[in-house]
């Protein structure tokens, strides 16, 4: 595999409404996601030249308080192409969202855990694409989501099958 | 008077999430247990709050609202126990 995207709290972005908060840890960047809402943030790049085969993401994240549960995450990719007929001032369209098995958080917290998604739904992005990666804690899901308080992304990491 | 009602105890899980999140106070039970614990107090409190207000001398019964022996309850409480607003 081979890490062609880095994400960190400081390039996110931010949707309308329901995003997870920016805010510093002990001097590190997090983003903040609820554990009451479902909250979204979103980065955008263009896909690097010899991206290849299946994209995988990785989430580097700590809990805010949690020492038991598990915390749920989705991940959706909207990928433009030159001469796509895709309106970006009007429109967005992400693909369907991929999903993880729900990771155990760590028994400290403020321990790092790491967790995998296999984007399976990458809408067909290739180099050069313009896209945009979205990262939402489904704390809404009683059976996938059951970690109490913040849950803190660090960062995530795009991999390919180079 | 009843128990709370639904979006009422869950609005209490998610401020007391938020709470022990800012104060990176370490919570050793998941979501759906925390939320047992507020209603089950919830109940507690319903079922024993005549008992609770005759606990009051006479003249803070009659002379203090229902608001202020609600905040009265909740400092006594914490300050036992060693919980924080």
């Amino acid at each position: 595999m081979a890490t062609r995207a880095i994400f960190l709290p400081q390039a996110a972005e931010f949707p309308a409404s329901n995003y997870a908060q920016i805010t510093v840890i002990n001097e590190r960047p997090v983003l903040a996601f609820d554990a009451s809402t479902a909250e979204t943030v979103r980065w955008t790049c263009l896909a690097p030249q010899g991206l290849t085969g299946t994209l995988t993401a990785v989430v580097t994240y700590m809990m805010a308080s949690a020492t038991t549960g598990k915390v749920d995450f989705e991940i959706q990719i909207e990928a433009v192409s030159d001469g796509d007929a895709t309106d970006l001032d009007a429109t967005t369209s992400f693909d369907t969202a991929n999903t993880i098995t729900a990771p155990t958080v760590p028994g400290t917290a403020g321990h790092i855990d790491q967790f995998s998604c296999t984007l399976t739904n990458a809408d067909s992005m290739v180099a050069a694409d313009y896209f945009r990666l979205s990262l939402k804690r489904d704390a809404t899901d009683a059976t996938n989501d059951t970690a109490t308080g913040d849950c803190y992304v660090l960062a995530v990491e795009l991999r390919d099958a180079a | 008077m009843a128990v709370l009602d639904d979006t009422t105890r869950a609005g209490i899980v998610a401020e007391i999430m938020r709470q022990l999140s800012r104060e990176a106070e370490s919570v050793a039970i998941t979501k759906p247990e925390l939320r047992a614990a507020v209603d089950a107090l919830d109940s507690f409190l319903d079922t024993n709050a005549t008992a609770i207000n005759n606990a009051f001398p006479a003249a803070a019964r009659n002379g203090l609202t229902t608001g202020q022996k609600a905040r009265l309850l909740a400092w006594v409480t914490l300050k036992r126990w060693g919980g924080q607003l």
